[in-house]
């Protein structure tokens, strides 16, 4: 049970909010930059090989601006040197505009059978504002090419002047496009980027604004039949991303490419943000990685907590206590007397009340050596 | 070098504050060589980070210095700093007491000031000759002559003669010299008399022990000599003698009318306390030097570490810097909000500032400090007394008869423009108007007494921001007055915070409980769940805030690269929570304590 992330370093142009590592400007480099991921993907399957892969997934940066037939050989490469289940799911993200019907029947041969779409708001205008590349009418488009494919898309909450009935009329129009997988993300203004200074002038909204939208949406989505089971994820029944429920499991994943993190071996790495760095680092037999460290003891078990209490399936106390030879009730007896008033126990299941799902930092602090 | 006793002059400057007392004292040192320009760090004396930050002088500094005048005789002149904050006129009537003069320097700009007169009227009765000086000539606003005059007036010293100087420049400091040797009389006192030296500051040393810093009036002092003081029984052997020039520099002996320091490998500052007089074991004095009046702390604030561990390293903090300050008094204290501290008593906020600060920089410990109070002297129904210098100590209502707060003699020098908003603020303040007099067209000295409670939140501040900084202002403490007072509690979501309960008038507790409660809804952060703020008298809820719960506190997405990352802003979020206190299930950061303090601004 492992997942694979492939990192896309490219996009068209980037978003005022984006602080991923994705380079416009270096679009020219995607043959290159990938001959060297086909190349740390059969180092890392040396390193790993006992890795079963369940879920594989590519990410971005915009995936799909590269030749389709690039992303084609990354995962036949990740499907020749791991051993990679039949059914596993695999993810692209794309963005409406620059798919058409050729690429996603090569994405399709080669196995990808999960299409998350970057949408953001249904509001042309506030996409012009996020430095989008496109209009609500090519997200129906793409949808229109996907149509009866997994389609995942993501909405952003928070945004300048946002209301909760734009946010709706957003995930009417996803609705519309055929998703069963909604991401609903408060926007986070990182230092760095342009919506940064937007923040600081208070142009956004305020969290209480935040906070208001997304107990709105959270009731609509019910509604339409997608329930919450992560912080900012929704899906309707048996849509939920295996990929991303891994990590909310403290389960294994590789990561290649740029930027990308991997959690093996109780070690957690992440690999260079610099495109020439990587490929050099690459081609040269040298590791790509910036960082490295080994998550063991308390560390190890704050993580499963931190992570498990993000999602509706909570906190399973038995796997817990068996993964880490720990007695949770005892250990953390003090932490679930203050606490418990926020948190719901169900036989070995602990979850975050529904209510606090959006406050749980403090929750999850207390967890915290 | 042997220089007779004729040839030795004492002397203190004394100013109001950045009237240029560092100044000059880094000028004179200047002139008689002492140090060359190009080695000269800016005002030398005021050698702690604070004091050359914040410009004022906080601890008293000897130097020694050699002049040879204009009629060719060498003479030896022993400077000794003073501070210049009223919050230390202790330590400045200590310095007072082991000189013969005192340079009395007034800016020609600003004139007499309130501290001008204080200190003056200290050297005055101190019997100490007042040479005045006029400086800042250099200024384009300088008026010299109607400064001169202005000192004769007030204060009834002939200032005609008084040199005109810019210390700034170093513009007419001979002149000071000169006057110095014409007007300050040398030092009295007998050699060969029994050995009486007045300790007038100590600090302790890890190698030599307690430092003392004498001034012998009588006798000699030499390596060897056996000595002990009056008010201790132990006996020393003077292990080195020296002199400030401005460093210590070892001497063979010490005689009548030098200034100097002492070390005698002695392990406690208790054995020499400041204003004791130091003889010989052998042919001993039999009255000891006057001395001086105990400096008696008026302000009182709990100090508590940050961290409720360092609890040891604060109290090794305060009593090294007790041991050089006589007027810090500390008494260990405990509080349910804060954990184990100290009960600090200071001689007022200037005081208590620097010694915070201190705490902070010099021992590098994080520190907790709650809303200064001062002394209540409290009668109960069975008819014994209390003081009380901690809120929480206040016996329950029932068993008080009635209680008494200190009151003071407030003198405020202004410009009659600002003497209707400056009678408003000391009339808020509870004050009682006592006298005004014109000093001159200028100059209006008003006259209030106060009680002190009223002076320890903010009232600088607001006799500063009503007078553009016109105003000075100085006080003495006369003596305590009956007052209506009641204790207020504040209670965070329904408990009592024992740190944050204050002593405040009677009709003034609605008032000031509105503004802890709106100060303290403003810096304590949104949390779980709604925290009601609620300020009580005797169990009756006279204000009420509400902190609203927090409604987003979450990590948006977390996925594969994010969990490193945002299990550090967790980390650096948790770091936080450490500075701060739980009072029930409320927290509240560290500066909270702090803050109700700043809450009487003018409205």
């Amino acid at each position: 049970m492992a997942g694979i992330y492939i990192h896309v370093p490219f996009c068209k142009q980037k978003c005022t909010y984006c602080d991923f590592a994705s380079y416009p400007r270096e679009l020219g480099k995607a043959e290159s930059y990938f001959a060297c991921l086909y190349r740390e993907i059969m180092g890392r399957a040396k390193q790993y090989p006992d890795k079963i892969i369940d879920t594989i997934y590519i990410g971005g940066g915009t995936p799909s601006v590269v030749d389709a037939n690039l992303i084609a050989g990354a995962i036949r490469q990740v499907k020749k040197c791991f051993t990679v289940r039949k059914d596993a799911e695999i993810t692209i993200e794309l963005n409406p505009g620059t798919v058409d019907k050729e690429k996603i029947k090569i994405y399709k041969q080669v196995g990808i059978n999960r299409f998350s779409i970057g949408l953001q708001t249904g509001y042309d205008a506030q996409l012009k504002k996020l430095n989008r590349i496109h209009t609500a009418k090519d997200f129906l488009e793409c949808c229109n090419l996907l149509k009866g494919e997994n389609i995942s898309a993501d909405i952003l909450m928070g945004l300048h002047d946002q209301t909760l009935d734009q946010v709706k009329k957003s995930v009417d129009l996803a609705i519309a496009g055929g998703v069963s997988h909604l991401s609903v993300y408060a926007l986070t203004p990182e230092v760095g980027t342009p919506i940064y200074t937007d923040y600081l002038n208070g142009e956004l909204l305020s969290d209480d604004e935040v906070a208001d939208i997304y107990d709105g949406i959270r009731a609509y989505l019910k509604e339409k039949g997608f329930s919450r089971y992560e912080v900012s994820n929704f899906a309707k029944d048996g849509f939920y991303s295996k990929h991303n429920m891994n990590y909310w499991k403290r389960g294994e994943y590789i990561g290649v490419g740029v930027s990308a993190s991997s959690f093996a071996d109780g070690r957690r790495f992440t690999n260079t943000f610099s495109i020439d760095e990587y490929m050099n680092a690459i081609i040269y037999n040298k590791s790509p990685e910036i960082s490295s460290d080994i998550i063991e003891g308390e560390d190890a078990k704050f993580e499963h907590i931190m992570l498990a209490l993000r999602t509706a399936a909570g906190l399973n106390i038995k796997e817990f206590n068996e993964k880490y030879s720990a007695n949770f009730d005892e250990d953390y007896k003090d932490v679930l007397q203050k606490k418990m008033r926020y948190l719901d126990r169900n036989g070995d299941i602990l979850t975050i009340k529904d209510e606090y799902l959006y406050v749980q930092n403090d929750i999850i602090l207390a967890f915290m050596n | 070098m042997a220089v007779k006793k004729e040839n030795v002059r004492n002397f203190c400057i004394v100013a109001h504050i950045d009237h240029g007392k560092s100044t000059l004292a880094d000028r004179l040192m200047e002139k008689t060589g002492q140090v060359s320009e190009r080695d000269m760090e800016e005002q030398l004396l005021d050698s702690m980070d604070l004091e050359r930050e914040r410009g004022i002088t906080i601890k008293l500094t000897p130097v020694r210095m050699f002049y040879k005048a204009k009629n060719g005789e060498e003479y030896i002149f022993n400077l000794i700093d003073t501070p210049g904050h009223v919050d230390f006129t202790y330590e400045v009537s200590r310095s007072l007491k082991a000189c013969e003069g005192a340079i009395l320097i007034v800016d020609a700009t600003q004139g007499v000031q309130a501290q001008t007169l204080a200190n003056a009227y200290l050297a005055i009765d101190n019997d100490l000759e007042i040479m005045p000086v006029i400086n800042k000539i250099d200024l384009a606003s300088a008026r010299p002559d109607e400064v001169a005059t202005e000192v004769e007036e007030i204060l009834g010293i002939e200032a005609q003669s008084a040199p005109r100087i810019s210390a700034k420049t170093g513009l007419n400091i001979e002149e000071v010299l000169e006057q110095v040797i014409e007007k300050i009389p040398a030092p009295k006192g007998d050699e060969n008399a029994p050995l009486k030296a007045l300790i007038f500051d100590s600090y302790y040393d890890n190698f030599k022990g307690v430092i003392c810093f004498v001034r012998i009036m009588d006798g000699e002092v030499k390596i060897g000599t056996k000595i002990k003081t009056f008010m201790s029984d132990k006996q020393f052997d003077v292990t080195e003698v020296g002199v400030f020039s401005p460093k210590m520099q070892p001497k063979d002996s010490l005689s009548a009318g030098e200034v100097g320091y002492i070390a005698a490998s002695i392990k406690s500052i208790e054995d020499t306390a400041v204003g004791d007089t130091i003889t010989g074991v052998e042919n001993p004095a039999t009255e000891p030097l006057p001395g001086y009046k105990k400096a008696l702390p008026m302000v009182f604030s709990g100090v508590f570490p940050l961290d409720g561990s360092k609890f040891n390293d604060l109290k090794d903090a305060l009593l090294k810097l007790k041991l050089n300050d006589a007027a810090l008094s500390i008494e260990p204290d405990n509080s349910a909000a804060l954990g184990f501290g100290f009960r600090c008593g200071f001689l007022g906020l200037l005081h208590m500032d620097v010694i915070q600060e201190r705490i902070e920089r010099e021992f590098d410990l994080e520190i907790i400090t709650t809303a200064p109070s001062v002394s209540y002297k409290v009668y109960k129904t069975d008819g014994t007394q209390m003081v009380i210098e901690n809120p929480t100590h206040l016996p329950p209502v029932t068993e008080i008869d009635y209680m008494e707060e200190p009151i003071i003699n407030a003198s405020i020098l202004t410009p009659p423009d600002y003497v209707g908003p400056i009678m408003e603020l000391c009339q808020y303040k509870r004050g009682v108007y006592k006298d005004m007099v014109y000093l001159d067209k200028s100059r209006v000295e008003l006259k209030y007494t106060l009680p002190l409670n009223e002076i320890i939140y903010d009232f600088f501040d607001s006799l500063k921001s009503r007078t553009k900084g016109y105003a000075s202002f100085d006080y003495e403490v006369s003596g305590y007055q009956r007052s209506d007072l009641v204790k207020m509690d504040m209670l965070l979501n329904g408990d009592i915070c024992d740190a944050l309960s204050i002593i405040v008038h009677k009709d003034k507790a609605y008032e000031r409980g509105r503004q802890i409660a709106e100060k303290l809804k403003e810096v304590i952060p949104r949390q779980m769940f709604e925290i009601p703020i609620q300020a009580a008298v005797g169990g009756k809820i006279i204000a009420r805030e509400t902190v609203k719960a927090f409604r987003k506190d979450v990590l948006a997405k977390c996925y594969g690269g994010d969990v490193t990352r945002k299990k550090k802003l967790l980390e650096k979020q948790k770091e936080g929570k450490k500075k701060m206190r739980s009072i029930g299930t409320v927290e509240i950061p560290s500066e909270a304590f702090i803050s109700i303090l700043k809450t009487d601004n003018d409205r």
